[in-house]
């Protein structure tokens, strides 16, 4: 009870918004030029006036393209009821032809509740489905076919590069009978550069493209999901406590620089809810605020470099010496290199600089093995399997700068090892 | 209102639950096909419709609104490809070559072939229907018997041998006993003995006929050759797309000198488009678009594909931002220069044309994170040159040296080749086959042109990729 109680129900509240696609994206349809009613408008004419229809959408994955076009469907079938049909396919599944026109009938079939057989042939399937299509032409409803993974479609290889469900769906669209919007939704952006001509002819060259969201779109994004409702079942003092958090962190420049850095590699809208899921995951339940700190622990769990943190957290001093070796091999333009050509770097380093730690062959061979069970190193290829392991060729699977990193930041690197490896 | 969309839901709920079983010939499943010939009453939409105006005629913003949404739906439906005008302009030569020729046929009663050509959207098909009726008319008036058409999309059939088990339905529709033999053999075996003077002509017209090609070539071929036998009735003509069809496929022919003629539609000049469009408007009592606009789309177009479904469809695509357009601002400026009569202006014209034609590419490259562009302008440096793919390790290294020379801070490894898969899925890097994730082949899809153009607002970029 007490203090536990509001804090616990705030991170479900957020974490439950952070989960659904619908009241994340339901701010962008206030505006009028967002993607939101540009699709609406489209499928809505559609509707009303019974015109046919066909559009891309395009975008990378995550962007929130399905979620839109959901969100479009939900409302639209709210303000027409049983004026709407939804058939939607996956370029995944039903790439086939056979496969794909089955599947149209069977959901056609539920939607109007009417018995499917699974015995039916291709033929009877099509045929079903022109029936169907004009008799809803005829009663003004609209089918809307949403096909995930467009691309798949345009390029299925079964139908010899034939694109026949393509084709006959789109060419439905060209007829009065029937009453219909095709929706692709694809994350390449050349999606219709893969249709075949006649097909591409009959598409209607609609594209809506998804771009990752502006700044000021992200900082009203931040706040539509973190900020707690005036609620009557959170005391009052913390809600306003919270929001006042939120408003100081937002606007602090180091949680700028730090979204700056995480939207520096990854944009799409999809990636920036994982980072604020985590981040808010960790909040401190006995204060219930959010803090920069939990910020910045997401982006470090986000960003992470497990080879380096296998060099920095994992590596012993003996291990560190025989992949300074092994990366001032390679500098040296020795393309292959083996065990033993390792050794004898390591014994004219120690000859050199007369280094401390010098070990014999049998321990350098342990340290190896277990250099290799950590996927640092391993074989260069996989033949000569019945040669000994240590004439056999190596690599390294750590790049010079994530190794430089890993030792700098070891806890007990000799700074001599840094030398050699700047060399 | 009320009662009417009451009567409106009654009559779908019933349109459902009919059970009136529709049967084609072979119906084995179970499929319950609803067919009633009940229309859900268009004029019920159009009394809607003049209710709204009614309502609204109160204010007079709201009056101008719905008379608009009329006008522009008006004018969305003259420029649907769906509604076939009802005399076809531009085509009229081709039009009356495949007519004589199908007259020709009729009148010796003989057999021919005959083999359409042309890109898609050069009004093959909608000339075909034409030529169907006009020569259903014209065979009324001669006092010939009539002609049994048979009108085949070829995408439709499962096997291609289906197309002569169709055929065959038509010429002897009483199946007689002996259906061991194969559709094609009975055709063959009726088209080689005289049959009774009261058979009628039978055309066919195989729409897609591409689709009819199989490895050898078997069924082109006799189809075709179904128009050489000596008592044949069917004259056929075969719609696609390329060109030398009948020279590639059916050489044959040519030896038995009878190749098929061959008519071809040429894609639509700049002129023939403009007068289609201005055709389609006609039938409104309203000018809907300025004359310049059209001459844009009509160039455009003309100059891309000549495909006429394009300019359709950018045509619409004008309409729609012009109605976004109205509908966004609402109020004292609707009632501005043209209050009442919104016509499509160059602005309008020249965003649709953009909106068609341009590629999404720049768009999303300009919109990258800033990582996924360094990688994109690495790959541009490392394919100028013969080489035109690396592995992912080399553009690794490069995108580290660009990195370093700029002092940013590269990313590790995994992220770089998270960040080189989301390109791939983008379709802007295309990954080749390997086994292990270091070894994969990447090359470049996008032109570096194109990117050179996306970057060169950025500095960085331009300096990068000199």
């Amino acid at each position: 009870m007490g203090n536990e109680n509001p804090a616990e129900k705030a991170l479900n509240l957020i974490r439950g918004r952070l989960c659904d696609p619908t009241f994340v994206f339901r701010p962008l349809s206030a505006s009028s030029d967002s993607n939101y009613s540009k699709l609406k408008f489209i499928v809505s004419t559609s509707v009303t006036e019974g015109c046919n229809n066909s559009i891309l959408l395009l975008g990378p994955r995550g962007s929130g393209k399905a979620a839109v076009l959901d969100l479009v469907v939900g409302d639209l079938m709210e303000e027409y009821p049983d004026s709407v049909t939804l058939i939607s396919l996956n370029g995944l599944l039903h790439s086939e032809d056979n496969c794909a026109f089955k599947e149209i009938a069977r959901q056609l079939c539920m939607e109007h509740h009417l018995l499917f057989s699974k015995m039916a042939s291709f033929d009877e399937n099509s045929q079903f489905i022109i029936a169907m299509l004009r008799e809803c032409g005829l009663a003004h409803k609209t089918i809307i076919f949403v096909l995930d993974e467009f691309d798949m479609f345009a390029q299925a290889s079964y139908s010899r590069g034939k694109q026949r469900l393509l084709y006959s769906l789109l060419d439905a669209m060209q007829s009065v009978t029937s009453q219909a919007v095709v929706v692709g939704i694809s994350s390449r952006l050349d999606a219709d550069q893969l249709l075949e001509k006649r097909v591409r002819s009959r598409f209607s060259h609609r594209k809506i493209l998804f771009l990752p969201p502006s700044r000021e779109e992200i900082d009203s994004l931040l706040e539509h999901l973190l900020s707690l409702p005036a609620d009557s079942s959170f005391p009052s003092g913390y809600v306003s406590q919270f929001n006042e958090k939120i408003k100081n962190i937002t606007s602090d420049t180091r949680f700028k620089d730090m979204l700056k850095t995480f939207l520096n590699a990854n944009s799409t809208v999809n990636s920036l809810l994982k980072f604020i899921f985590r981040a808010v995951s960790s909040m401190n339940l006995e204060s219930g605020l959010l803090s920069l700190e939990n910020f910045k622990t997401a982006l470090s769990s986000m960003q992470r470099q497990p080879k380096l943190e296998a060099v920095r957290a994992d590596c012993s001093i003996l291990e560190l010496y025989l992949l300074v070796c092994m990366r001032r091999l390679e500098v040296k333009e020795q393309s292959s290199y083996n065990f033993i050509s390792v050794m004898k770097e390591y014994k004219t380093i120690h000859d050199s600089f007369q280094t401390s730690d010098f070990y014999a062959q049998n321990v350098c061979l342990r340290a190896f093995e277990h250099l290799r069970e950590r996927e640092v190193i391993c074989y260069a290829e996989n033949r000569g399997q019945s040669q000994a392991g240590e004439y056999r060729s190596m690599k390294l699977l750590i790049s010079a700068s994530e190794l430089h990193q890993g030792m700098r930041s070891h806890a007990c690197c000799p700074a001599i090892l840094l030398k050699l490896l700047d060399h | 209102m009320p009662t009417i969309a009451g009567s409106e839901k009654s009559e779908e709920v019933s349109l459902l639950s009919e059970d009136t079983i529709s049967t084609p010939k072979k119906l084995k499943s179970r499929q319950r096909i609803a067919v009633s010939n009940l229309r859900t009453p268009d004029k019920e939409v159009k009394q809607d419709s003049h209710e709204n105006l009614a309502v609204d005629s109160l204010s007079d913003c709201l009056g101008s609104e719905s008379r608009d949404e009329d006008q522009m739906r008006a004018v969305k439906e003259a420029l649907h490809v769906s509604k076939a005008p009802s005399t076809i302009v531009c085509r009229e030569d081709e039009h009356r070559r495949v007519f004589e020729f199908v007259k020709g046929c009729l009148d010796q009663q003989k057999a021919g072939s005959l083999y359409i050509c042309g890109c898609p959207g050069t009004g093959k098909s909608l000339s075909i229907e034409k030529v169907v009726k006009q020569v259903g008319d014209w065979s009324k008036q001669a006092c010939l018997p009539p002609v049994d058409t048979l009108s085949v999309n070829c995408t439709s059939l499962t096997k291609t041998a289906d197309i002569f088990s169709k055929i065959l339905e038509i010429v002897e529709p009483v199946k007689e006993d002996n259906c061991y033999s194969s559709p094609l053999h009975r055709l063959q075996s009726l088209f080689s003995q005289k049959q009774d003077s009261s058979s009628r002509m039978m055309l066919i017209i195989a729409d897609e006929m591409d689709f009819l090609i199989t490895k050898d070539r078997g069924v082109l071929h006799d189809l075709f050759m179904l128009t050489i036998f000596p008592f044949s009735t069917c004259i056929l003509i075969g719609v696609a797309n390329a060109i030398d069809l009948a020279d590639r496929f059916l050489p044959k022919l040519k030896s038995l000198n009878c190749k098929p003629m061959v008519i071809t539609f040429p894609a639509y000049s700049k002129d023939q488009i403009l007068r289609i469009l201005q055709e389609r408007l006609m039938v409104l009592p309203y000018v809907a678009f300025q004359s310049n606009a059209l001459e844009l789309c009509a160039r455009k177009v003309a100059a891309a594909s000549g495909d006429m479904r394009k300019a359709l469809s950018v045509c619409r695509s004008a309409i729609e931002i012009l109605e976004i357009d109205i509908r966004g601002s609402p109020g004292p400026e609707s009632q501005g220069p043209t209050p009442d009569n919104p016509v499509v202006r160059m602005d309008h014209m020249a965003a649709a044309l953009s909106k068609t034609f341009k590629s999404p590419v720049v768009d999303t490259i300009q919109t990258l994170p800033q990582h996924q562009q360094i990688i994109i302008c690495s790959a541009a440096k490392a394919f100028r040159g013969s080489k035109k793919d690396a592995t992912i390790g080399e553009l690794n290294k490069l995108y580290l040296e660009i990195c370093k020379s700029r002092v940013i801070s590269p990313a590790g490894i995994t992220e770089f080749t998270n960040m080189c898969t989301v390109l791939n899925d983008q379709g802007i890097l295309k990954f080749g086959q390997a086994r292990g994730n270091k070894l994969k082949r990447v090359s470049l899809r996008v032109d570096e042109s194109d990117i050179t153009f996306a970057l060169q607002g950025v500095r960085f970029f331009r300096n990068c990729l000199l």
